[in-house]
């Protein structure tokens, strides 16, 4: 037997009550908290809301799988990994969406010598698609900061003779004193020349 | 090319199509029609190609194959599309609009709840909204698609911001109609059907069609990624020339009850055939009392007019998602939509088949609160706030 890493807050969507009872066993068996939810139990977004599940595991061939997706968009600061699981047999699809970073997919019957390690795999990929995008944000936040801040110190150099080197630092210094993002305080310095030039 | 559809389009040689078999996504809906019809007809042989129709029950699903290849090509919303392309929310991946499916035919829903009350139409629900603090629980299919944003604009269009003073979620079609019995929700916009159904029903009546919105409106679209358009053109324009028969088929030579019919079966969308046939030829019950038929009915054709892939049409979609915070940022929107809309492609197909192509890829309409939309200037439209106003954009002051 193998240690689960941490127990995990697990909400299982699926019509099939006897294959989502089997699931929910394993699962608790693996020492995580099972929650499951059938289509006719109200609104899937309010049961995620009010259980804030660590991973969702839902049947590919519900219709419910759709009110998921307002996660992603509404909820963009803590996505939750989602393992989907289907009786479809086509790998070559499965292996492209998952590279895709869409959702983890599960071929076949979810049993109990396969589940856990999938649920595994699959949220060690999800986080490391999260911390691609993540990165990717930052640099183009990086990318975008630096625009404003080159001006800011630009006019620094202009109206008060600074070389670059002292203006950066003048910037910087005041950020500090005043608590503000460099990008922030950059962006005053030019809203407030920009108002005092005619 | 010298042969006309009606002695089947012969294709040869170098014009072949580069796969034989189109796997073809949809969801069931009322809207999915010409695609059905290619198939059951056997249209899709006469340009080369042989289609395989494979049904889903969501538009992630649906989504996620087309992205893995599991469907070449999808009955899709227009804006998931265009989700898809700017990775709102999920996966990001160039994209390919080949043609639009359909116009009108959509609607929005209320229940039964809110007609004892009085609230019929957007006005009565504004003021509503406006007296009452527990905000109205209103659902749409899918959080970057059509019928969010429909939703969206209509309220909108009533001073209703959609964001704050209403809540919306995602609510697959099929459940509803069981939500809305439940007073689990206030109302939905979907697609035909769905709004039928709660008439038909009972459970909930029709407070405005789609086209009330914006007549003539841009819905569904064939889609597929960039890169089966690269590599498979003979075939793309071989499913543009196939549907597009389809949709000539449907509005000029088929009784629409057989095409009802078609669609009514249990593995097709698997409801009674009124419920389709009614508002499929335009004859619209609201629920209210009032019958009527309808000028900017659900339709597939429109002598080539309805198919064209306009980029007028794809930019609104993409302000809309601005305007609403889905998309964070202006993209270069000219750009962005010529790269998508698949015009160039589209023009060949059309024109093998002898259909018309319009003179120019934007066009002008007049919405329900008055605006002009024509494709220009995008970024001013999409900074509006609900009330008309530019959004004041955060000023850091020091």
């Amino acid at each position: 037997m193998r240690e689960p890493a941490a127990p995990l807050c697990i909400l299982l969507v699926d019509a099939v009550t006897e294959r989502a009872d089997a699931l929910a066993q394993t699962l608790a068996a693996g020492g995580h908290r099972v929650i499951t939810h059938h289509g006719e139990s109200g609104d899937l977004a309010t049961a995620v809301a009010r259980i804030e599940p660590d991973v969702v595991i839902i049947d590919v061939d519900t219709p419910d799988r759709d009110m998921l997706e307002d996660m992603h968009i509404i909820d963009r600061e803590r996505p939750r990994p989602i393992l989907v699981f289907t009786q479809d047999d086509n790998p070559d699809y499965i292996r492209a969406a998952v590279r895709a970073g869409v959702s983890a997919y599960v071929v076949g019957d979810l049993d109990s010598r396969r589940v856990l390690p999938l649920l595994d795999v699959a949220i060690a990929r999800f986080e490391q698609f999260q911390n691609l995008r993540r990165e990717l944000v930052d640099a183009r936040t990086a990318l975008a900061d630096r625009k404003p801040i080159e001006r800011a110190k630009g006019l620094l150099m202009k109206q008060r003779g600074m070389d670059e080197e002292m203006a950066y630092s003048a910037l910087r210094r005041m950020a500090m004193e005043r608590n503000l993002k460099l990008v922030e305080l950059a962006r005053s310095l030019i809203a407030a020349a920009e108002l005092l030039t005619p | 090319m010298g042969q006309g559809p009606q002695h089947g389009f012969r294709v040869a040689g170098s014009d072949a199509p580069e796969l034989a078999e189109v796997r073809l996504g949809y969801l069931p809906l009322t809207d999915c029609a010409s695609l059905i019809l290619a198939q059951q007809l056997g249209l899709d042989r006469r340009y080369g190609i042989r289609l395989q129709l494979t049904r889903e029950v969501s538009w992630a699903t649906l989504r996620d194959k087309l992205l893995g290849g599991a469907v070449h090509a999808a009955h899709l919303l227009y804006g998931l599309a265009y989700g898809i392309q700017l990775g709102i929310g999920g996966p990001r991946r160039e994209m390919s609009v080949l043609m639009t499916l359909n116009q009108n035919g959509q609607g929005i829903t209320l229940s039964n709840v809110l007609r004892a009350a009085g609230i019929t139409d957007g006005t009565r629900l504004a003021q509503q909204v406006r007296r009452h603090p527990e905000r109205l629980r209103l659902a749409h299919t899918f959080p970057t698609g059509t019928h969010a944003l429909w939703l969206f604009y209509w309220l909108a269009a009533h001073g209703v911001d959609p964001q704050t003073e209403v809540e919306t979620l995602t609510v697959p079609p099929p459940r509803m109609l069981e939500r809305l019995a439940a007073n689990a929700l206030d109302g939905y916009s979907a697609g035909e059907p769905w709004n039928a159904h709660a008439v038909q029903t009972g459970m909930g009546f029709t407070v405005i069609t789609s086209q009330a919105i914006w007549p003539d409106h841009p819905d569904k679209v064939l889609a597929t990624t960039r890169e089966f358009t690269t590599r498979y053109p003979r075939t793309a324009r071989a499913l543009i020339m196939t549907l597009l028969d389809a949709a000539r088929y449907i509005e000029t030579t088929a009784d629409l009850n057989t095409v009802a019919r078609r669609l009514a079966r249990p593995e097709v969308i698997d409801t009674n055939v009124d419920t389709i046939f009614e508002r499929l030829r335009g004859e619209y019950r609201d629920g209210l009392g009032h019958h009527w038929q309808d000028p900017h009915p659900l339709r597939f054709f429109g002598d080539g007019a309805v198919p064209f892939p306009y980029l007028s049409d794809a930019l609104w979609f993409v302000a809309q998602q601005r305007r609403w915070g889905l998309l964070d940022h202006d993209p270069d929107y000219v750009n962005l939509v010529t790269q998508v809309n698949q015009t160039g492609l589209y023009a060949e197909a059309a024109s093998a088949l002898g259909v018309a192509v319009p003179s120019s890829a934007y066009r002008s309409s007049r919405l329900i609160d008055g605006r002009i939309w024509d494709g220009r200037a995008p970024e001013l439209f999409a900074a509006r706030s609900p009330t008309g106003n530019r959004h004041e954009r955060p000023v850091a002051l020091a």
